[in-house]
This record gives C-alpha cells, structure tokens and sequence, in this order.
C-alpha cells in the first residue's frame, strides 16, 4: 500500500512538472507559429493600420466594392462595427485629420454608417462628393 | 554470534533491495514527467495554443501580402508621408521587399489594372530602389509637368516680381477693396528643371544577330533630332558619357552604347531627363531573331516645346 502511495505521488508529481514545463515551451519558449492569416487575425496594431490603408485607398480610387470587400476581411463579420471602433480610436489619439481621419469618415460615410463622432468631419467631406466611376481592382 | 550474523544477513538483504527501490521512484517520476510533458504539449500546441504572438502582416497569407503592400502604394500615393509607408512595408520583414514590389508592379502592370494603380506601384517601386523595365515608363518622373523656361519667362510676365508694381489701394480713399494687390505666390521654379522627357522605350532586336546597345534618339519638341546631346550611361561600379550625332548614317540624333551581359544600365541625358534604370541585355523573342537585345530609348526636349522666349517679352 505505501508502495502504490508513493509511485502515484512520484507519478502525480512528475505529472506537475511535466505539465509545467510544457505550458511554458508551448506557451513562451516555442508557442505556435501561424502563417498565412488573413487581415482580421492581424494584431490589433496592424489591423488599425490596415484599415486606415483601406480608407486610403478608397479616398484614392473611389472604389466602394473594392473597399467594403477589404474591409470585411479585416474587420470580420462586424466590419463596421469595426471600422466605427478604428475611426474613434483615431480621432481619440488625435491623429492627422487628413490623412487618417477623414478617409475613414469618408468610408464610413459611403458603407451608410453613421455614427456620432463622424460629425464634425462631414461637411469637410461634402466637397468631395463627386466621384467619378470606380475602376476595376485587379487586387480583387 | 547470533545477533551478528543476523545483523550481515539484514544488512546484506538491505543492500539488495535498496537500489531497485531508488530506481522505481527515478522512474515514477520521468513517467509523471513525460505524460505531463506530452498532455501539456497537446494543450499548448493543439487545444489552446496562443496563436496570434506577433500576427504582423508578415505572417498573412500571400494574396493579403501583395494586397498590403498595394494599400500601402495607394496610401502612399495619397499622403506622401514615406515614412508611414516604409514602416509599414517592414513590418512585412522581407529582406527582398525591392524586388517583391518590382514583380508586384509588373503583376499588375500585365493584368491590366488602371493606370492610377499602376503608377502608384511604379512609385513605391522606384522608392524602394527595385528595377524593372518598365518603370521608367510609370514612375512618376517622366510624367510630372514639366516646368520649362519658357513656362517660368511666361509666368514672370504676368507676375513682375522685382518691379514695384501698382497699388490701386495706395491712395487714401480706402474704399477699392484691395483685390488687384498681385498676389505674392512663388512662381514655378525650374528646380529641379527636367529639359527632357523618355518619349519612347524599346527593345532593340535584330534577326540578323545580337544588338548588345543602348541606342539613344534625341529629337526635339517638333521631333527633329537634336545632335550632339551629351548622354551618361552609368551601372554598378562604373559610368561612361557618348553624345549624339556621331553616326549620321543613322540619325543625327542617334548615339549608341555597347551592353555588357548581366550587367544593369541606367541611363539620362547629361541636361535633365529621368534617369532610365534596370536595362539590361535580354533575349529576344523568336520573332526577333531570339539573340540578345538591347533597348532603343528616345528622349525629347521639352524646353523647344514652344517659342523662345524673348528679353523684350519679359517685361524686366
């Protein structure tokens, strides 16, 4: 009996620090390596900056498709939700009207969001209602 | 006596029974230690791995790779702010990117995407020093409006800078609003004044045998070769200059250069003109004659473009 009791004691204890030692290779030391993710798996850095790179493109070749196509795999199944959230955090981080904000005002203007804090952007926008014809995207 | 050889007999039995006993817990505890081990890898690398550690753009898929890198050439286009663009474009991590772009632009330069995109390609393209052939026909150089003399004389007689000019608002009466005051908006510089543009660029194939040149045609704004235009060849470790006209029996603006192979040429007019990069000695088709080929480039001048200007008609 005492025999059992201390070869599952060694087990149980060799279990724990087996365990431990695997959390951490496959968690700090060698965690999983993904490749080929797509732009909504991006970090939350890169995916702001992404879609900021969506509004300007959109801002560049007018086209909405295009935009609303790379703007769902960015943003996922809530991309507007998401494209609301980059604006606000863009706006909060006083960052350059210009070239970051108002493209994503833009965008989310044309994709029919409307949100609050687009507001004050919009009657700077209004000059540049006229597009012409969006052009194919070959990107696509 | 008795308690002696009963006291060997014990320790002799101790000593035969220990080491199995140290052995078994040595063992218990590397079984514990490698199910442990491998239950834990299951679940930090297949049940709940922690996935996304630095999911940069350098890990996305191809097709979003090349996507981003063409937001980054249309977001580039728009602000202008390089910096932006070349942090972006290293978060891709790929020591290559030069190329990467170049094959980009020409992707989407054989599938006939617009112009704009296109363009905006060439100019990350150039930016990043990739080469390509065709860049020079996209990049934005050659077709920037060029300011010429005659536009720059033009403009100072409408905007007399150095001659005071006539106030309407000077007399007291205040009442003309003050809207004839020339307004003080610099005019075109001529910095930096290109004075030729690339009108056409070639391959030079011959079924009679290789054509290992870079010919060079310089006409004027009426197309009329202009001789004795200085040309600057330059490559890798080295730079040669020839000048035009030298060979009449072709054109009096033509002048010609021996390519080496595998080695890339870059080539302007000693003036001004964008500089021509990435020629390099290809094979031609087998419609030209499958030899190595060079390229025909043609530049023209733009400062002939229209009359010259006179001193009398600058008003100074």
């Amino acid at each position: 009996m005492f025999k059992v009791m201390r070869a599952v004691g060694w087990t149980g204890a060799g279990l724990l620090v087996g365990l431990g030692l695997a959390l951490y290779i496959g968690w700090v030391a060698w965690p999983v390596q993904v490749t080929d993710i797509t732009p909504e798996l991006l970090d939350p850095v890169h995916r702001q900056e992404y879609t900021i790179m969506v509004a300007d493109a959109y801002a560049v070749d007018g086209n909405l498709r295009a935009a609303r196509r790379r703007l769902e795999r960015v943003g996922g199944e809530a991309e507007e939700q998401w494209l609301i959230e980059v604006m606000v955090d863009a706006i909060l981080a006083g960052r350059d009207e210009e070239t970051v904000i108002l493209p994503l005002v833009a965008l989310a203007r044309d994709l029919g969001v409307s949100y609050p804090a687009m507001t004050p952007y919009l009657p700077q926008l209004e000059e540049n209602t006229g597009k012409g014809a969006a052009p194919d995207d070959v990107s696509e | 006596m008795f308690r002696s050889s009963r006291y060997r007999e014990i320790r002799e039995r101790l000593e035969r029974d220990q080491p199995p006993a140290r052995v078994a817990v040595s063992s218990y505890l590397l079984l514990g230690l490698v199910l442990g081990l491998i239950a834990g890898l299951i679940y930090t690398w297949l049940i709940a791995p922690r996935l996304f550690i630095e999911a940069t753009p350098a890990r996305l898929e191809e097709r979003y790779q090349q996507e981003y890198i063409f937001l980054v050439s249309q977001s580039y286009a728009r602000t202008d702010d390089w910096e932006a663009a070349e942090r972006r474009l290293q978060a891709l991590n790929d020591p290559a990117l030069p190329e990467r772009v170049a094959l980009l632009f020409e992707d989407y330069l054989r599938r006939g995407a617009p112009a704009g995109q296109v363009h905006n390609l060439a100019r990350l393209t150039e930016r990043l020093g990739g080469e390509s052939p065709a860049l020079a026909l996209f990049a934005p150089t050659p077709r920037r409006p060029q300011v010429t003399a005659v536009a720059a004389a033009a403009a100072s007689v409408r905007q007399p800078t150095s001659t005071p000019s006539p106030q309407p608002t000077a007399t007291p009466t205040a009442t003309a609003p003050p809207t004839a005051v020339p307004t003080r908006t610099p005019l075109p510089t001529a910095t930096p004044r290109l004075l030729y543009r690339l009108l056409s660029q070639e391959r030079l194939c011959s079924a009679a045998g290789p054509q290992p040149l870079i010919a060079v045609e310089v006409v004027d704004a009426d197309l009329q070769p202009l001789p004795g235009i200085e040309i600057i060849v330059t490559w890798q470790g080295g730079e040669d200059r020839f000048f035009t006209g030298f060979q009449p029996d072709q054109s009096a603006g033509y002048g010609d250069f021996t390519m080496d192979e595998g080695v890339s040429y870059a080539v302007r007019v000693a003036e001004g003109s964008p500089e021509i990069s990435g020629l390099r000695l290809e094979p031609c088709s087998v419609a030209g004659g499958g030899y190595p080929g060079g390229w025909l480039l043609t530049f023209q001048n733009l400062v002939l473009a229209a009359p010259t200007p006179t001193p009398e008609g600058s008003g100074q």
